[in-house]
């Protein structure tokens, strides 16, 4: 029994010193010590990223009814282009034309207006930024969902009627339906608030807007 | 405008949407992405959101093709076929096709810091009346844009109006609040109310100079404070200076 063991751990010995053996023979026969007996053919896997293509961009046409107070209420059509900045936020800029008219003062012989023309143009152009306060799934029937939200809206810009520019803010509110993942109907109502000193005294006017309008998203 | 040239118009813009409507169908998601998810499981959504319902989960090992972006949410195709959204935090950790060496985070990191182009608008004073103004800039290196603006300037006596190109130098450029200093030269027209003030029209070259300090909401949005003194030469002997400050957004494409 002890002489099996004992043979055994000399054996066992014997197999320690193999890789010494083999280390002694490499300086004689410049063999590699570590010589890889299989070479791995790694092929690098040359991945093209494809750029995603993103759907943050909106562009619409909108028309409605803008009423400059004081004066009239008349049609308005404009274009809209929005940047979604996260879910929540996104910058909208607009421009759009109506007309203004003074017919009021005219028809009862007050000449204080000063418009050229009983009809004058007007344009306007702001920036604004949106947050949508309350996304969420609207159905028709059983069989169509469509997400959509309510968004608070405010901005400044611009607006031009009978020669002179009025620096206006606009606040409001509106409703968007996304009727597909790219294709957006609106509602939308604003009051444009400038400072008009038209009929004499200056005055800080309040002008509601409201309008339907459809969008792109690219 | 007459009738028939309105009518003329409201068939052009109907069509001009109609066509956007149909490149917008017509090109098929080809150019799409796959990756792999690490994470134990990612959760799909209906819609790109975070309130909406969440109606399939992919498990860890799954492959899954990105079809598109809105903002911080991508829509996804299982293999199984199913599409929904999921946020961009959800997927940052699954790994492209090109194995463990290249997670999705630094492809989307990649695409965010290449982006060049920035487009924005301030509102604020120019010497007490108020200014808008729009902006349109691109990154020559990051640590200078050039930008172009144009603002308007309303006043009771007057309107003016700035077309100004400006070179920023940013030395803080990778910082959340970065600072900047800018010089800049353009066109300043002043058209006064004929009505009120008897004075001629002036355009002239007038030049600016200013600072600034640029604050990252976002990685790809900014809010903007500026202070600007320009230099505008009245005529031969005058040069006015004009003090404006505005604040602003801004966006990088």
């Amino acid at each position: 029994m002890i002489n099996r063991n004992i043979h055994i751990l000399f054996l066992g010995m014997a197999f320690q010193l193999l890789p010494v053996f083999v280390l002694a023979d490499a300086e004689d026969k410049s063999i590699p010590a570590q010589e890889q007996v299989i070479q791995p053919q790694l092929e690098r896997r040359d991945v093209k990223v494809p750029h995603i293509s993103a759907n943050d961009i909106e562009v619409g046409y909108y028309s409605g009814i803008l009423s400059i107070e004081n004066f009239s209420a008349e049609s308005v059509k404009g274009v809209r282009l929005a940047y979604h900045v996260t879910e929540d936020f996104f910058l909208e800029g607009a421009y759009a034309r109506s007309t203004i008219s003074d017919e009021f003062f005219r028809s009862r012989a007050f000449p204080i207006t000063g418009f050229d023309t009983q009809e004058e143009d007007l344009t306007y152009y702001n920036v604004s930024l949106g947050y949508n306060v309350l996304p969420g799934e609207i159905f028709i029937g059983h069989r169509w969902a469509m997400a959509s939200a309510f968004y608070i809206i405010g901005g400044i810009g611009t607006t031009t009627f009978a020669n002179e520019n009025y620096s206006t803010f606009n606040y409001g509110g509106g409703y968007r339906i996304l009727l597909t993942d790219w294709l957006a109907m609106h509602i939308d109502m604003r009051d444009y608030v400038f400072d008009s000193d038209l009929l004499g005294q200056n005055k800080r006017t309040n002008n509601f807007e409201a309008t339907v309008g459809i969008s792109v998203f690219f | 405008m007459s009738v028939n040239a309105l009518n003329i118009m409201r068939t052009v813009i109907f069509f001009f949407v109609l066509q956007l409507c149909m490149i917008a169908i017509a090109n098929p998601e080809e150019n799409t992405m796959r990756v792999q998810v690490v994470d134990p499981f990612i959760e799909l959504r209906t819609e790109p959101g975070r309130g909406y319902p969440i109606f399939y989960v992919a498990e860890r090992g799954e492959w899954i093709e990105i079809l598109k972006r809105k903002t911080d949410w991508f829509k996804v195709r299982t293999a199984a076929g199913k599409e929904g959204w999921v946020n961009r935090s959800q997927l940052e950790n699954t790994l492209t096709e090109a194995g463990a060496k290249t997670t999705f985070r630094d492809v989307m990191l990649a695409d965010y810091l290449n982006r060049r182009l920035e487009v924005g608008f301030g509102w604020g004073q120019f010497e007490k009346d108020p200014v808008l103004t729009m902006r349109i800039g691109y990154a020559l290196t990051p640590n200078f844009i050039t930008e172009l603006s144009a603002s308007q300037v309303t006043s009771a006596y007057s309107s003016s109006s700035l077309m100004q190109l400006n070179l920023m130098a940013l030395p803080f450029a990778d910082q959340r609040v970065s600072p900047y200093f800018t010089i800049g030269v353009g066109n300043y027209k002043n058209t006064p109310k004929v009505t009120l003030v008897n004075s001629p029209e002036i355009s002239v070259t007038a030049a600016n100079a200013g600072l600034g300090v640029r604050f990252y909401l976002t990685r790809n949005f900014l809010v903007r404070g500026d202070f600007r003194e320009y230099m505008v030469p009245i005529n031969d002997n005058t040069v006015d200076t004009f003090k404006e400050w505005t604040i602003g957004l801004g966006v990088f494409f």
